[in-house]
């Protein structure tokens, strides 16, 4: 279980998170809406550490993460895999590389810096490559894939990891629909399956009522809603995106996810 | 066109230079700042040719003078001493490429400690980036002057020369190209738990790789031509040759070296051209 409690965040006068609190299960899948600017990026830098709080405090199955340092801090990072809206890939390394760089935490690091990985890792990065149907281009240069095959590397990445968490900043925002669906599909077995934790920043209701249970709304730092996705009414919305004199239309944070089966759709998208 | 008319255009026209006055010419204190500035270029360009002694009779009368040099230059001839000069060409190429090896070595070591996203502390990361400077604010051939000293007359010193001025001026590049890598990569291998050491291999020298090798090449080619300066002092290699003839008056043979100078810097430039290429595209495969 994944327990944040109090937790804030301030760059200068800026507050970012502001004393949220929140418990997420073991297995859960939670998608975390709001506005831009209400704090969804910076409140997942901070369960992986990635920035560090300016108080309060998280826990995983009851031992703190916040304050780590060092080694201890490598092992939560490494427990916590993330995935980022830019794909975050090297572009200039290939894609097994670029897979393989979720194992450093795993392994020597003078042999990681001259690129010698064991064989079975290789193995594994290759595995998680087909998962992702991404080991046909496992020597291709990360820069020569297109945004759909990045996102999809980047997740072989943090699944090679053999994370208990996975934090997705809204990995979907420079997708095209198919390849939207696509991720979404993958990241929800990845839950379904594996077990895994997964928090997902999301810019798209539709996208998070489809594919999570849970659903939290941010606005302005603050949590206004947390509860089952299929909960979330008209009222609740009008807090987490709109201005209270402002009628709110779903249709604006929707996004046309193809449904059902490709044919039925009428965009056809190069991947 | 009737008056009316023409009076409502003169009215937009003044309401228009009232709005944009920017964009109607200079306004008064602009002209004044423009015309002081002018002045003050005049003033300092006659009173460095004054002081300087530079005057048109000097000039003239140096032209004759010119003028028998530059018949003295053609036809160029080897005088007989070609292998010796090619010799002389290659030691100084190889100057120039084992100075500017040292250098880069050095300077990808070095360069790290000059780059705020790796060295924080500010007065540690100021005083690194102040000895840079000092070192590439020497120039090779002062540099070069001290080394004869130290290590006596010979190529060594020039490559010591090229070296000591180049880690400077390259560790400085580097620092900040690294400092201006993109974070992305390097959030994303810090988010799986990568420590300091993989952070760098893999989040920040794949991405200063190529300006490393550009710069590294490029500097290469520069220190051909610094290298034929560097033997005038007596660090060896055609600029020995080419000052020793100089000061004979062989103006023949001179032409000849500075032909053989001006080949080989084109030589390394095309070699230098086709290895960027190669390195640094590599035609979209990885390269470290
Ligand atoms: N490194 C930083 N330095 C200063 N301010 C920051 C930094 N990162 C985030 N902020 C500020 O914190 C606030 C929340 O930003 P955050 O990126 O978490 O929003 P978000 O909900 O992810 O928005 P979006 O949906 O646009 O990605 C913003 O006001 C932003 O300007
Ligand atoms: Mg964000």
């Amino acid at each position: 279980m994944l327990a944040i409690e109090n937790l804030k965040k301030q760059f200068g006068q800026n507050v970012a998170v502001d004393d949220v609190s929140l418990s997420i299960g073991t297995g859960e899948m939670v998608g975390i809406i709001g506005r831009s600017g209400a704090g969804k990026s910076t409140l997942l830098r901070c369960i992986n550490q990635l920035s560090e709080p300016t108080s309060g405090q998280i826990a995983w199955h009851g031992r703190r993460v916040t304050g780590l340092r060092g080694r201890s801090l490598r092992n939560w990072q490494r427990q916590c895999g993330m995935i980022f809206q830019q794909f975050n890939l090297v572009p200039r390394l290939d894609v097994i590389t670029n897979v393989l760089m979720g194992r450093l935490s795993y392994r020597n690091t003078i042999l990681s810096l001259m690129k010698v990985f064991a064989q079975e890792e290789r193995a594994m990065a290759i595995m998680t490559l087909e998962r992702v149907e991404m080991a046909a281009h496992a020597l291709q240069r990360a820069d020569t894939l297109s945004g759909g095959q990045q996102q999809r590397v980047a997740i072989a990445r943090a699944l090679v990891q053999e994370p208990s968490v996975l934090l997705a900043d809204e990995p979907i925002a420079s997708l095209d629909p198919r390849n939207a669906r696509k991720v979404m599909e993958i990241l929800r077995s990845i839950n379904m399956e594996d077990g895994i934790t997964v928090l997902c920043n999301l810019h798209t209701l539709d996208t998070a009522r489809r594919y999570c249970d849970r659903i939290i709304g941010m606005a302005a730092g603050k949590i206004v809603y947390d509860g089952l996705s299929h909960e979330l009414d008209l009222k609740s919305l009008q807090k987490i995106y709109g201005a209270e004199d402002q009628p709110f239309d779903e249709k604006i944070t929707s996004t046309s996810i193809p449904q059902g089966d490709d044919t039925a759709c009428p965009l056809t998208h190069v991947g | 066109m009737s008056l009316r008319k023409e009076a409502a255009r003169a009215e937009h026209m003044a309401g228009l230079k009232a709005a944009y006055p920017r964009a109607f010419g200079l306004s008064l204190s602009q002209k004044i700042r423009l015309t002081a500035i002018w002045a003050a270029f005049f003033t300092v360009l006659f009173f460095s040719l004054d002081y300087l002694g530079v005057g048109f009779t000097r000039i003239w009368n140096g032209l004759d003078r010119m003028g028998i040099i530059a018949g003295g230059l053609f036809p160029p001839r080897s005088g007989g001493a070609f292998p010796e000069l090619m010799g002389a060409l290659m030691e100084s190429v190889a100057m120039a490429f084992l100075g500017t090896l040292m250098a880069s070595l050095v300077a990808m070591v070095l360069c790290f400690s000059g780059a705020r996203n790796i060295l924080p502390a500010r007065i540690l990361r100021f005083s690194f980036r102040r000895s840079f400077d000092f070192l590439r604010g020497v120039d090779s051939l002062v540099w070069a002057l001290v080394y004869v000293r130290a290590v006596g007359l010979g190529p060594l010193a020039g490559v010591l020369a090229i070296a000591t001025s180049d880690v400077g001026t390259l560790s400085k590049l580097y620092a900040e190209a690294i400092e201006s890598a993109d974070k992305k990569q390097i959030d994303a291998i810090r988010a799986g738990g990568g420590n300091r050491l993989e952070v760098i291999r893999f989040g920040i020298i794949p991405q200063i790789l190529p300006v490393m090798l550009t710069n590294a090449l490029y500097m290469f080619e520069s220190n051909t031509r610094s290298a034929t300066i560097l033997g005038i002092v007596g660090a060896g290699g055609i600029g020995f040759q080419l000052s020793d003839r100089i000061r004979a008056h062989r103006w023949d043979e001179v032409s000849f070296i500075i032909i053989m100078i001006v080949g080989a810097v084109f030589v390394i430039d095309m070699i230098s051209r086709f290895l960027r290429a190669k390195l640094i595209h590599a035609g979209k495969r990885q390269v470290l």
